[in-house]
C-alpha cells in the first residue's frame, strides 16, 4: 500500500466519493486505512471483528459520502465517526453477547493508549501530535484524563473505565461529564 | 428513553453539549447511544454539538500505531460496493450516457480544490465570458464556480464585485421545490462555523453584501444549500447541498 501522504486532500476525495468516483474512494483508503484499521481493532480488540468492521466503514463512506456537508466538520473527521460508531456498536454488542468477565479484558492491551500518551508527554511532541486536545487534556488531573483516553481511544464502557481506574462507577461518570465541561471551556 | 436523552431543545445548551460529548466519547448506555444517534438527523443543533466534539477529540487518534490492513481487505470492499443497488443503477446509466462536455472530464481535484492549474482554465474562461462587461475593481478579486456534489456541474458563478459585496450569477435554472429555498453559506477554512449569506431566488442575479463576515479569502468554501422557504430555522445548514464550491483569487 503506498505511503500516505501529509498533504492528502480528504475533502476533495470525500466530495469525489459523493460524485460516485471510485478511484477516490481507494484513494482515500491508502491514505487512511491503516489507521483507520487501527482505531478500529483498538476497540473491538478482535482481528478478525475489526477487519469487518473497518469493511462495512468503507461501505458506509461510499454510501452516505453524499450526506457528507464540509460546512458542517472535517472530512477526515467525518470517516473517523463513520467507523468509530460502527465499531463502538460492534463492541457493545460482543459484549452483551459474551458477557467477557472484567478479568479477561484486564489481560488485554488496555495500557497502550496510557503508554503512548506518556511517550508523547515526555517526547514533548503535543503540537504536533495531540494539538489543542492534548494540551487542555494535560491540564486534568491524571485520572480523570486516563477516563477520559480509555473511552476515546480505546472504546472501554464506563463500567470497565471503572474498574480499570479503581473508582466507583458514579464518580467515573461525574469526572467524564466534568472533564468534558472543562475540555470545552478549554478548548474554546 | 430516558431523561438524559429525551426531547433535546436547542436552548438547552449545556445539556446537549455534555450529551453529544459523551456520545463522541462513547460512554453513553446504549440506549442512549441510539436515542441520540436517531435524533442526529432531526437535530441539526446536536448534529453540530456532535460534530464539534469530533472534531475536538479527533487529534487523539494519532495516539494510535497505524496497521496494515490484510491485502484482500480492499477487493472484499470492492465486490461489495458493486453488490449494491446503486453501484448497479450507475452502471446501467453510464452505458446509456453522451459523452460529457470538455469541462466535465476534469478531474475532481482541480475542480473542487481552488480550482488551480487545468480548473483555474474554467475560471478564467467563466470569468471572462461571464463578467466582461464588469468594471474594473481596485484591489484583489475573488470569484467562485458553485458546481451540483453529484455531476459536478456547474450552477451558479460569484464575484466578488467590491469588497464588501459579491454577485451571485445563476447558469441556468435550478430547480427547488415548492415550500422550498436556497440558501447561500460561506465559511473560511479558521471559521467553526459557517455564516448564511441569505436566500437565494433560482435563475436571478444577486447581490450579496457581506457585512456578516469580515471578506473572502482564498480558497473559502461557499454552498448552496436546500432550506425551508424563511431560511434555515437553526442558523446552520440543514437540508442537502446543491452546489458548493471555493474561491479562487483572480486579480
Amino acid at each position: 500500500m503506498p505511503v500516505p501522504c501529509e498533504d492528502f486532500n480528504y475533502e476533495a476525495a470525500l466530495l469525489a466519493c459523493a460524485a460516485g468516483e471510485r478511484a477516490a474512494l481507494q484513494r482515500l483508503y491508502e491514505q487512511e486505512a491503516a489507521r483507520l484499521l487501527a482505531v478500529v481493532r483498538r476497540i473491538v480488540r478482535d482481528g478478525a471483528l475489526a477487519e469487518d468492521v473497518l469493511h462495512d466503514a468503507w461501505v458506509n463512506i461510499w454510501t452516505r459520502a453524499t450526506s457528507f456537508d464540509p460546512a458542517r466538520g472535517s472530512a477526515r473527521g467525518w470517516i473517523y465517526s463513520v467507523a468509530r460508531n460502527l465499531a463502538l456498536n460492534a463492541r457493545r454488542d460482543d459484549l452483551r453477547e459474551a458477557d467477557l468477565p472484567q478479568e479477561t479484558l484486564q489481560v488485554l492491551d488496555d495500557q497502550a493508549s496510557l503508554a503512548a500518551w506518556d511517550a508523547v508527554n515526555r517526547a514533548g511532541a503535543w503540537a504536533d501530535s495531540a494539538g489543542r486536545v492534548g494540551h487542555c487534556l494535560s491540564e486534568l488531573e491524571p485520572v480523570r484524563r486516563d477516563c477520559i483516553l480509555y473511552a476515546y481511544v480505546d472504546g472501554l464502557t464506563q463500567k470497565e473505565i471503572a474498574a480499570r481506574v479503581s473508582a466507583p462507577l458514579g464518580t467515573v461518570k461525574a469526572w467524564i461529564q466534568r472533564s468534558l465541561v472543562a475540555l470545552r471551556a478549554c478548548m474554546s | 428513553m430516558n431523561s438524559f436523552t429525551s426531547a433535546i431543545t436547542p436552548n438547552d445548551g449545556d445539556r446537549l453539549q455534555a450529551l453529544a460529548g459523551e456520545y463522541v466519547l462513547g460512554t453513553l448506555s446504549r440506549a442512549e447511544h441510539q436515542s441520540v444517534a436517531a435524533q442526529l438527523a432531526t437535530n441539526p443543533a446536536l448534529r453540530a454539538a456532535v460534530a464539534d466534539w469530533e472534531q475536538r477529540f479527533l487529534p487523539l487518534l494519532s495516539l494510535v500505531e497505524p496497521e496494515l490492513p490484510p491485502e484482500q481487505l480492499w477487493p472484499r470492499i470492492t465486490r461489495s460496493l458493486d453488490q449494491l443497488p446503486q453501484a448497479k443503477a450507475a452502471r446501467a446509466a453510464a452505458a446509456a450516457r453522451q459523452p460529457l462536455p470538455w469541462w466535465r472530464d476534469l478531474e475532481s481535484l482541480a475542480l473542487w480544490r481552488g480550482l488551480t492549474a487545468g480548473g483555474f482554465a474554467i475560471a478564467a474562461v467563466l470569468a471572462a465570458v461571464l463578467l466582461l462587461q464588469a468594471a474594473p475593481q481596485p484591489g484583489t478579486r475573488y470569484m467562485v464556480v458553485l458546481v451540483a456534489p453529484e455531476d459536478r456541474a456547474p450552477g451558479w458563478v460569484m464575484q466578488t464585485s467590491s469588497t464588501r459585496q459579491i454577485e451571485l450569477i445563476p447558469l441556468g435554472m435550478a430547480e427547488v421545490p415548492a415550500g422550498k429555498a436556497l440558501e447561500l453559506w460561506t465559511k473560511a477554512d479558521a471559521w467553526n462555523a459557517p455564516v448564511s449569506l441569505g436566500l437565494v431566488k433560482p435563475g436571478q442575479r444577486v447581490q450579496v453584501p457581506l457585512d456578516q463576515i469580515p471578506g473572502v479569502q482564498p480558497n473559502q468554501l461557499f454552498e448552496l444549500t436546500l432550506e425551508p422557504s424563511t431560511g434555515s430555522p437553526t442558523g446552520r445548514p440543514t437540508g442537502p447541498i446543491h452546489f458548493i464550491g471555493r474561491s479562487v483569487q483572480v486579480s
